[in-house]
């Protein structure tokens, strides 16, 4: 029988400009990072190296089991022990997450950045002259990372995450020593006098106890914070962030940051991000992707779950056009990835929607987004990667049917199409083209999906690639 | 019988009734009474309720809350098509409880307009109402209309008399015109009403302490919400703080000054603001409303319980 393959997540293009070394295609599927040479699709590297890199261990399955509670929930944050904890247990045991969902790679090609999916761990590698993956340095933050930027130095990281913040952190981790935290008060947060519920009256007492506790623990020398490495948080939305762009104007940098509450904020950048310059209003729903095209970063084009789309002046907070797509489209559709593709003095705008094999085409011109036409792909599409010769690589999901979130394939079809870009009299076309690097890719496959999988790991699985659905506001009474 | 609206609704919805229909303002006007609109003193600002906030600053519709500020030329218009106001709203009660602070503030800052935020229901129901009371009763004594019922307001059945801030018998400077309260998250939705330095002075009052670590994202002060603050207030502009948790007092400290030592090379929105004592503080009228007007601290007296205040000046923005 014919097995399902993880399809490519993410993909991104690490063009180097040091002498010979290789371009690189980087891709994720499953819980593995994948390198390819660019110009013929040879596979480099495999990362983590598992005993057996194709087919997953049975425990591969029984992963996302064992995560059935949301990993908000999880308090204790996975420590330095626990990964000591793991090798005890089991040498074979499989890598504590399922996905890697994020992944960004230094504008000099230098560096792979990834964050792994149930681990929230921020992995940095060095992209090695042969395409070769060198794990530096993993660092776990304490909340699921929704999104990834670097600053124009390519010495910063920045990440989003689902509890609303942004934090900083270098490229390289450098020799750190945690401070000492705030000085909290020993004693607890009030006094009886202090007029409260009865609830707050037991927390009082509790934290009596605690407080005497953790300086019984502080005695003997056991912390309990580990992220003993240099990280700030350098802004935070109560909401859920979804996207973080670090963007270069006129010389200064600044961040934007876009979240479930209908929010874009414009920051400047580190280290003065706590100065709030401006929020684009218009978005009705979450705001689910934000770009910046490379050539002209005054745009900013953003989508949100209500199917609008809108091109905006970001420093001056000021709408430049606003498209609907249920409109356009007669359908509720969710605007899910946003690409920017210059090539030869145009710029091309491609939007993807949530469980849809549609690509949206655009041209910018004017300040505008001018529709071209749709290009229909083989799946679901995942992520667009803009190649040389004015050609795109797109992943699509090769699990899912298209145009559906959760009916299954049989089998697996081709992972990455290959489509160039022609520029015609009138406006734009994208038309599949052949590729040998997308040819080998695809032969040489990725890891199987687990057979047998019941229907709520299937849609553990299934969530783990289509979440906006469940991200969009309920109307609550109260 | 299936109706199961509960006894206390019920209750409070009739009372609402009632005092809607005494807007005839020939008659006596009751002040609402507390124990129709208590509700628990904590909501979860991470839900999304059923919150209605307008899509930017200039969507914002404040006609109906000060009437009297309306601009009277019809082409001046919001974004949403509204009436504008002639002048902005500067002050904002975050928390504004059932609003004795701004009943406190409204004849000393008559010309300013003012509003207190807050996200409990039933609470704000009491804000507005007891806003519309004094209004009304303010027309009435502008016309002349003796109340026949003065001590009527004392007679109250609440076993705690409610000191009420605000005046039922005699005129006071602004009417209660300039102030009004409205339902919002504002750890979320501040910049929705509110837009850059528009503010002049932000109140946060007896905030829910939230004591458990785990909840500190809940609290009303953080380094994060601090600069959005400082984005609604324009340098010179004054948050006040009162707490009458001295662990929270220094938490909001620790939140707005640089501690000896501390590491801001990413950045910290504790450089947006400086400490305003001595004097000025002393001198400040809000100072001293702040701590004798709000419900909060008059039970905090009453339970001889300490109070904390801070008062921090929005800076200039640093150069870029």
């Amino acid at each position: 029988m014919a097995s399902l393959q993880h399809p490519f997540q993410r993909l991104q293009y690490a063009s180097r400009q040091v002498q010979g070394s290789l371009d690189v295609l980087i891709g994720t599927a499953g819980r593995h990072i994948y390198s390819y040479n660019a110009t013929n699709g040879q596979r480099l590297d495999v990362w983590p190296q598992d005993v057996d890199s194709t087919t997953e261990p049975a425990s591969g399955a029984s992963a996302p089991t064992h995560d059935q509670t949301p990993p908000e929930k999880k308090r204790k944050v996975s420590t330095d022990a626990e990964p000591q904890e793991e090798k005890q247990s089991a040498a074979k045991k499989a890598p504590a997450w399922t996905t890697v969902p994020l992944v960004a790679i230094s504008s000099d090609g230098k560096y792979v950045i990834a964050v792994t999916g149930e681990d929230k761990a921020v992995r940095v590698f060095e992209l090695g002259v042969d395409g070769k993956l060198k794990e530096l340095s993993s660092r776990v933050l304490p909340k699921r990372i929704s999104a990834l930027s670097l600053t124009a130095d390519n010495q910063t990281i920045i990440t989003a995450d689902k509890f609303g913040d942004a934090f900083s952190m270098p490229l390289i981790p450098g020799d750190y020593v945690k401070k000492a935290l705030e000085t909290k008060p020993a004693g607890p947060s009030a006094t009886p006098l202090t007029v409260h519920t009865k609830g707050n009256l037991r927390t009082l007492e509790m934290q009596k106890q605690m407080a005497e506790i953790n300086a019984a623990k502080a005695a003997a020398g056991e912390g309990n914070d580990a992220r003993n490495f240099e990280h700030h948080n350098i802004l935070g939305h109560v909401s859920v962030l979804t996207d973080v762009i670090n963007v270069s104007l006129d010389g200064r940098e600044y961040i934007l940051t876009a979240d479930r509450d209908e929010h874009i904020r414009v920051s400047r950048g580190i280290p003065q991000v706590h100065v709030i310059e401006q929020f684009c209003f218009g978005h009705t729903s979450l705001v689910s992707k934000l770009c910046v095209p490379e050539n002209l970063p005054h745009l900013l084009i953003s989508g949100d779950l209500n199917g609008n789309v809108f091109v905006w002046n970001w420093k001056q907070g000021q709408i430049l056009q606003h498209i609907s797509l249920h409109e356009a489209l007669q359908s509720e559709v969710m605007p899910r990835g946003i690409w920017n593709i210059s090539i030869d003095q145009v710029n091309v705008i491609l939007i993807s929607l949530e469980g849809s094999p549609q690509l949206l085409c655009y041209t910018i011109e004017e300040n505008t987004l001018r529709a071209q036409t749709t290009v229909q792909l083989s799946g679901n599409v995942l992520d667009i990667v803009g190649t040389k010769s004015n050609s795109f690589i797109a992943s699509v999901d090769t699990v899912r049917q298209a145009g559906s979130t959760d009916s299954w394939n049989s089998s697996s079809g081709a992972l990455l199409e290959s489509l160039q870009i022609n520029i015609g009299p009138d406006g734009i076309q994208c038309t599949p083209s052949e590729s040998p690097v997308v040819s080998n890719i695809n032969l040489a496959g990725t890891s199987d999906i687990p057979t047998g999988l019941n229907e709520k790991q299937q849609q553990d699985v299934n969530n783990s690639l289509y979440n906006l659905e469940n991200m969009k506001k309920k109307s609550y009474d109260e | 019988m299936t109706d199961s609206v509960p006894i206390k609704r019920q209750k409070r919805d009739e009372y609402l009734r009632l005092i809607k229909e005494q807007e005839v303002p020939t008659e006596q006007v009751k002040m609402p009474k507390k124990k129709f609109f208590r509700q628990r003193a904590h909501a979860n600002v991470f839900s999304d309720h059923n919150l209605h906030y307008p899509l930017s600053p200039a969507h914002m519709d404040w006609s109906p809350h000060y009437p009297a500020y309306i601009n009277p030329d019809p082409t001046q218009k919001t974004l949403s098509g509204t009436p504008k106001l002639l002048k902005d709203v500067e002050v904002v009660d975050i928390g504004c409880g059932f609003g004795g602070l701004l009943v406190g503030l409204s004849p000393i800052l008559p010309d300013t307009l003012m509003v207190g935020m807050e996200i409990r229901v039933s609470v704000l129901d009491y804000v507005r109402t007891r806003i519309h009371v004094l209004r009304v009763r303010q027309q009435q004594l502008k016309l002349g209309i003796t109340p026949e019922a003065a001590e009527e307001t004392q007679t109250t059945t609440e076993s705690a008399p409610e000191e009420e801030a605000g005046t039922l018998t005699s005129l006071v400077p602004g009417n209660y015109e300039n102030i009004t309260g409205i339902r919002a998250n504002t750890m979320k939705f501040l910049p929705n009403f509110f837009a850059r330095g528009q503010l002049s002075k932000i109140f946060v009052c007896f905030p829910d302490p939230h004591f458990k670590a785990r909840k500190h994202k809940a609290r009303i002060i953080s380094d994060t919400l601090n600069a959005e603050y400082a984005f609604v207030l324009r340098p010179g502009g004054k948050l006040y703080s009162i707490t009458d948790v001295e662990e929270y007092h220094h938490w909001i400290l620790r939140h707005f000054i640089v501690q000896d030592g501390e590491d801001i090379s990413a950045g910290s929105s504790k450089l947006l603001w400086e400490r305003v004592e001595g004097n000025e503080l002393e001198e400040d009228p809000c100072v001293k409303l702040m701590a004798s007007e709000t419900e909060e601290s008059k039970k905090v007296t009453r339970n001889n319980g300490n109070k904390y205040v801070a008062v921090f000046r929005r800076k200039e923005d640093p150069e870029w």
